[in-house]
């Protein structure tokens, strides 16, 4: 027999995550879109910086939870990234699109 | 049982706290969307300890706890903050704030509970 608070936890866990699922899809996006802007422009808005800053900020504090702490290193690394100074964006379009599809992958599994 | 405020503007977060919290120590919990909101909850339904979020649009979380430590109604209560920022700098800058803790997200629901008594000496 296993914990049954540990049991109950898991299964409301289940729901939550979702239930939370189109939230977290919706901030792996902004990512996306950010990534993508950066592709076709080498540059963003600020706007669309400080978006995608704060959408990996949440996805950062969450994943882990959900049982995804590769995902919550993942958004912290692509955090730290959008929040550096504009002009280096272009150079790290690689890893940010490395990074996105990994956490949409993720994300997907989980679900 | 002990009453706890979670003050989050994250609803997948306050409900996964609360969740925990709940159902793993059988606590009350209240939930706020916002720093405003949390103030008048604190102050209405005086809980035992509050757990604030740091990034929150509008009031923050260290302008929260400042407002909640001028209110004579709040400012005995114990304050964790939570954050999703790990480094030592600004984990640093909140604990010089006075709160009580800064506790890390992404937390784990099955011992947040546990990590909170440790900290208010309710083991």
């Amino acid at each position: 027999m296993g914990d049954p608070a540990a049991s109950q936890i898991s299964e409301a866990m289940n729901r939550l995550w979702q239930k939370f699922l189109p939230q977290m899809e919706e901030r792996v996006a902004t990512l996306q879109s950010a990534t993508t802007q950066l592709a076709n422009r080498a540059t963003l808005t600020l706007e669309e910086q400080s978006g995608a800053a704060a959408d990996a900020h949440k996805l950062a504090g969450v994943l882990g939870t959900f049982g995804l702490k590769e995902g919550t290193e993942l958004a912290r690394e692509a955090e730290s990234l959008f929040e550096g100074p504009p002009d280096a964006l272009p150079a790290s379009l690689s890893r940010l699109t490395s990074i996105t599809g990994q956490l949409k992958a993720m994300i997907a599994d989980r679900a | 049982m002990h009453r706890i405020l979670i003050i989050d503007d994250e609803d997948d977060i306050r409900e996964v706290a609360a969740l925990s919290l709940e159902t793993v120590a059988g606590w009350e919990v209240m939930v706020a969307s916002s720093g405003a909101q949390g103030l008048a909850r604190a102050a209405t339904y005086q809980p035992d300890a509050i757990l604030l979020d740091v990034m929150m649009p509008g009031m923050d979380g260290p302008a929260t706890f400042r407002e909640l430590q001028k209110n004579p109604a709040t400012a005995h209560i114990p304050v964790m903050l939570l954050t999703a920022k790990v480094q030592a700098t600004d984990r640093s800058r909140f604990a010089d704030l006075g709160v009580k803790a800064v506790l890390v997200k992404p937390f784990d629901p099955m011992s947040l509970s546990q990590q909170v008594a440790e900290i208010l000496g309710w083991n």
